[in-house]
């Protein structure tokens, strides 16, 4: 390291270029780990397991065209029709489409006529093949019987008397105890619902809903004028069915309007937003890299270019070669070193912001350190090419005049 | 003068063709990314109401549970009850005032061959076209008795019309909506505001809606709203039962708007729902703290969030990955000009000035600007492209560039670029030029 | 034409102060042609640079023409070097990506010309020095002499009054040199007033006079004996 005070010096003459390649690295990083610590959340939160057989489920709205339309009876017989063509494993009945962004919420205690204290949750209205179309894991109690189900207009006061809820509920509602045969209560009311069985998993209708996860499914069949069927299909025939599903509840019954949607696009749907930020954000930091790498071997080129008779000059007073190359990787690294510390600050500031102004989350130093190691060695590997070049150049430049 | 220097800089660029393209990439993709950004965060920001911005007002009213505020940005709920948007609408106060919701019907017309077909319908009062400035093909609005009787007209938005009556004039045909014949009075030509801010709730860059019908016909269809009902009770009013339970309940799914010209009309209106207010509290109603607020349009935006965090936090990801790219080619440039120091000093000896060498400079590093922004809206471009699919159509009308925006692209490639050559283009006209005439 | 008393330059680094010029007075008359020698170091380089307005002096009074200089603002001063100086040095710098029309026109651009009145004397001035016909080679396609006669035709471009040049024939061999020299004599006749800076005493010798500086100051004004023919044998 005998090389370090003459390094230094050197480096301070071209102070404004050492500089703007430090500042480069050092932004580099505050963006780089701020949006590695967005990304990693995201694809978390995209990853989650949503408890339904996603990929082989196709979800049909249809709405009668007359007013006076016997909803049961279409259920009944369109459910019948489906279950019984090839290729559909089950079909079921429901209010609302999960994952859809459309669904309907309440507020459940533990205790009756509470009015504070309440624990938020989506809910469903069912038939008792629901759990099973959807691939629903039934962990504890058991599932609907067609004895549970209950048909009732849509402006009739309903209650029902059972349910099936999510663990991640059941576990809200009753911590550390087992919720089959307990009972909740659907708002301040005093009627209570026995819960009969619950499921390990279903993210319901929002997923980016901060209580997502916290499900109740009652076996309820509302009339109102509009109803949706879920059908999961054999793997590898959803496409099949899903060009059918329109085609064979219109020919049933032509006094309607069907609309066929997957699983799979609503969940892409939903999750949009979140695959816009992890494109984006990726996008922009392989970008930021490769451009701060491509400025750094353009800088550490000229360097090499302005000083090509110093280093002849050193060649000729004894230099080998890997002398050289390991000046300039040394020099880089001071800068880049410089550059990542002003960085790291850098990066724990804008994350504060981050997490007060955007919600975003907390950037951890582990995480922290992984960005500032890999951009170390982006920088070292930019300036590895134009070092060995330079300890290409010849002794002889030593007496050559420019 | 400009014209030498332009031609001077456009020799140095091809002088060094490696150098000078690594620039122009910086330059071009930190305009790309950050237009393809700030095109999306303006687009989402565009308010189709600033016009009206001093004399239309959202109408909130805080009839939330008393235990626990709303929860919204203002801690009141977004819409109203049916029975609040019924006493608002008596009042005369409003040059105009709308009450309205999303719905939706099947829809289709006799003796036709088109397939039925659900359309997104807006049940409203019938000043909703006046206030929000929508255009009329033909037709009109219905008559104010349509506000509270059941008439059944319908005005059809220009799409619909094309759909089901190939674009003429089909005022006085009828339509069956939900099976039930539906009189056309209006049709509108094409209008489609985004963000749709008369109603920013579910998606605020959905398309406007496919039909419009009046606000009397609840009772006799039994309509629910399409869009967002919130509840936090189920109290009613007493012997309410069947649909009237729901219509006269405690839920929250009315969009309110109104029209106030001055300052004493908007004084009155406060007054007047003050009063409203507290005698809705003597009912046992609006157990809170008194609390309403008249938004108008840009406010409205603002407290929707109707530009997300998530935008916000891709803006300055964009802005400062720009600032990235204007460093390194500060950098560039700086070597560049340092490297052709020696003909700054023989142009100085010849008589060149310092502004001379720095405007020479300052018009080299525009130059790598303009063609950095002319590149940086290719990536835009395709950015916005790419952002469109990603969103799966939902950003249609929000990830397109216009021409203003494009001006925008080469104004701030053009900005960067003068930034990223200033200290280089100084620094270069502050040389001592008898260091690089005297040979070594 | 160009008169300076008790010129002072120095030029600080962090450390160390030294003195390029102190006490440096001088008076050239118009149309002289007058050599500069001296040892290196002694201040040749400076002289010249404050000369040509290039470099303020820390002290003391320059007078071109009859002005007083040392006040001037830069792009005064840059437009006194543009109109009335012209410059070659011993490396020609010539603007290596630059024609040899485009080069000469560098200093008539500065002046402001029409491109009528620059084509006129971009086309004179290289017919003066004999190189019409390769207007549009680079630089580096021409031998050194031919070089220096292309900065000798950019520096008579703008018809200047006073010519500084600076080791015009370092980087040239006898054959050249002599040449080229030939060339500014002929111009000196023709009303230019010249200053040279060599350390060659046979080119030294031919001008009208010789001013040596040594340690930053003139050190002996005698005027050379005129002997041209003694000079190019």
């Amino acid at each position: 390291m005998f090389e370090l005070k003459p390094m230094l010096s050197a480096l301070w003459r071209n102070k404004v270029s050492a500089l703007l390649i430090a500042l480069q690295l050092a932004l580099t990083l505050a963006i780089v780990s701020n949006a590695t610590v967005i990304v990693k959340d995201r694809m978390e939160k995209v990853a989650r397991p949503t408890g339904m057989d996603v990929g082989n489920i196709i979800a049909a709205t249809y709405m009668p065209i007359p007013t006076d339309y016997d909803m049961a009876g279409a259920v009944i017989a369109d459910l019948d029709l489906l279950r019984n063509t090839p290729g559909v494993l089950d079909a079921s009945v429901t209010n609302q489409i999960p994952l859809s962004g459309s669904g309907s919420a309440g507020t459940y205690f533990n205790e009756p006529n509470q009015e504070i204290g309440g624990e938020n949750a989506n809910y469903y209205q069912v038939d008792s093949h629901f759990i099973d179309t959807l691939g629903l894991n039934l962990i504890e109690g058991r599932n609907f019987t067609p004895a549970d189900e209950h048909v009732v207009g849509p402006n009739d006061r309903h209650h029902s008397e059972v349910a099936v809820i999510s663990k991640q509920f059941a576990e809200k509602l009753f911590p550390g105890e087992s919720a089959v045969g307990r009972f909740f209560y659907a708002g301040n009311t005093d009627k209570p619902v026995e819960i009969i069985g619950v499921v390990e998993q279903h993210l319901g209708a929002w997923p980016g809903w901060s209580r997502a996860g916290n499900v109740v499914f009652y076996p309820l069949l509302v009339t109102d004028n509009h109803k949706r069927y879920l059908i999961r299909t054999e793997p590898g025939q959803r496409d099949a069915v899903f060009k059918e599903v329109e085609e064979l509840l219109n020919n049933r019954d032509p006094q309607r309007v069907v609309q066929v949607e997957t699983l799979s696009k609503n969940l892409e749907r939903t999750y949009i937003g979140d695959n816009v930020m992890i494109k984006v954000l990726s996008l922009v930091m392989a970008l930021l890299t490769f451009i701060v790498a491509l400025g750094i071997i353009g800088l550490t080129i000229f360097w090499i270019n302005q000083r090509t008779k110093q280093i002849g000059i050193r060649r000729a007073l004894g230099a080998t070669r890997a002398n050289i190359s390991r000046y300039f990787l040394i020099e880089n690294s001071l800068i880049a070193g410089t550059g990542l510390v002003l960085g790291t600050a850098g990066a724990l500031i804008i994350n504060r912001l981050m997490v007060s102004e955007f919600s975003q989350p907390t950037l951890t130093l582990p995480l922290l350190a992984v960005c500032a190691i890999v951009l170390l060695l982006v920088s070292i590997t930019a300036a590895l090419m134009p070092a060995m070049r330079a300890a290409n150049v010849s002794p002889a430049m030593a007496t050559r005049s420019v | 003068m400009i014209g030498y220097y332009i031609s001077l800089a456009m020799r140095s660029l091809r002088g060094t063709p490696i150098l000078s393209a690594l620039m122009i990439a910086a330059i071009a993709v930190g305009v790309g990314a950050s237009m393809t950004v700030l095109t999306l965060n303006y687009m989402m920001s565009q308010n189709a109401l600033e016009h009206k911005d001093s004399v239309l007002y959202a109408v909130q009213l805080d009839s939330w549970d008393p235990n626990q505020a709303a929860d919204t940005a203002n801690e009141i709920p977004w819409q109203l009850t049916y029975p609040d948007a019924i006493a608002l609408l008596r009042s005369d106060i409003p040059t105009r005032q709308v009450a309205m919701h999303r719905f939706g019907f099947t829809v289709n017309i006799d003796e036709s061959e088109l397939r039925p077909f659900t359309a997104n319908t807006r049940v409203t009062t019938r000043d909703f076209f006046s206030l929000f400035d929508v255009p009329f093909e033909y037709g009109g609005t219905w008559n104010k008795e349509a506000d509270t009787a059941a008439v059944q007209s319908v005005v059809l938005s220009k799409e619909t019309n094309d759909k089901l009556f190939g674009g003429e004039n089909s005022v006085g045909k009828i339509v069956k909506l939900n099976g039930e014949p539906f009189t056309v009075i209006g049709v509108l030509k094409h209008w489609n505001p985004s963000p749709k801010i008369y109603d920013l709730n579910n998606n605020p860059f959905a398309d406007s809606e496919e039909l419009y019908i009046p606000f009397g016909l609840h009772r006799k269809f039994e309509i629910y709203s399409w869009g967002n009902t919130n509840g936090w009770t189920s109290r009613t009013a007493e012997g309410a039962e069947g649909y009237e339970r729901f219509l006269l309940g405690e839920h929250v799914w009315i969009q309110y708007w109104v029209e106030l010209d001055n300052a004493e009309q908007r004084e009155a209106y406060e007054q007047f729902l003050t009063g409203h207010i507290h005698q809705q509290k003597e009912q046992g109603r609006f157990e809170r703290p008194l609390k309403f607020a008249l938004s108008p349009p840009s406010e409205w935006l603002v407290l929707n969030e109707v530009l997300e965090n998530d935008n916000r936090v891709l803006g300055w990801a964009s802005l400062a990955f720009l600032l990235v790219c204007v460093i390194n080619a500060v950098a560039l440039l700086l070597a560049k000009f340092l490297r052709k120091a020696p003909e700054a000093g023989v142009r100085r000896a010849l008589g060149a000035s310092r502004n001379a060498i720095f405007t020479q400079h300052l018009i080299e590093s525009s130059c790598i600007g303009v063609l950095g922004g002319l590149f940086g809206i290719i990536l835009a471009l395709a950015g916005l492209t790419g952002i469109r699919v990603l969103a799966m159509g939902q950003a249609d009308q929000i990830a397109a560039m216009n021409w203003e925006m494009m001006l925008a692209a080469v104004g701030l490639a053009i900005l960067a670029s003068i930034l990223a050559g200033l200290y280089p283009a100084w620094r270069i006209s502050r040389t001592n030029p008898s260091v690089y005439l005297k040979t070594q | 034409m160009l008169k300076m008393q008790n010129i002072r330059k120095s030029y600080r680094t962090d450390t160390i102060e030294t003195h390029a010029l102190r006490d440096f007075s001088l008076e050239v008359n118009e149309g002289e042609f007058v050599s500069v020698t001296g040892p290196s170091g002694s201040g040749k380089t400076t002289f010249l640079n404050i000369a040509g307005l290039l470099e303020t002096p820390t002290g003391g009074q320059y007078l071109l023409d009859g002005q007083e200089v040392g006040n001037l603002s830069d792009s005064e001063r840059s437009r006194l070097r543009n109109e009335k100086i012209g410059f070659i040095f011993q490396g020609f710098n010539l603007i290596p990506d630059l024609n040899l029309f485009d080069n000469i026109d560098v200093p008539l651009r500065y002046r402001g010309f029409n491109a009528k009145e620059r084509r006129r004397r971009i086309e004179k001035s290289l017919e003066q020095v004999g190189l019409s016909a390769r207007a549009k080679h680079l630089p580096a396609q021409l031998s050194g002499g031919q070089q220096q006669r292309v900065a000798i035709a950019r520096a008579l471009a703008g018809e200047p009054r006073f010519l500084l040049a600076d080791e015009p024939t370092g980087n040239l061999d006898s054959l050249m040199a002599r040449q080229v020299m030939e060339l500014l004599e002929f111009i000196n006749e023709w009303g230019t007033t010249i200053v040279m800076v060599t350390h060659d005493p046979e080119l030294a010798r031919r001008a009208q006079r010789n001013i040596q500086i040594v340690d930053g100051q003139v050190s002996d004004l005698r005027q050379t004996i005129a002997q041209p023919e003694a000079a190019i044998a």
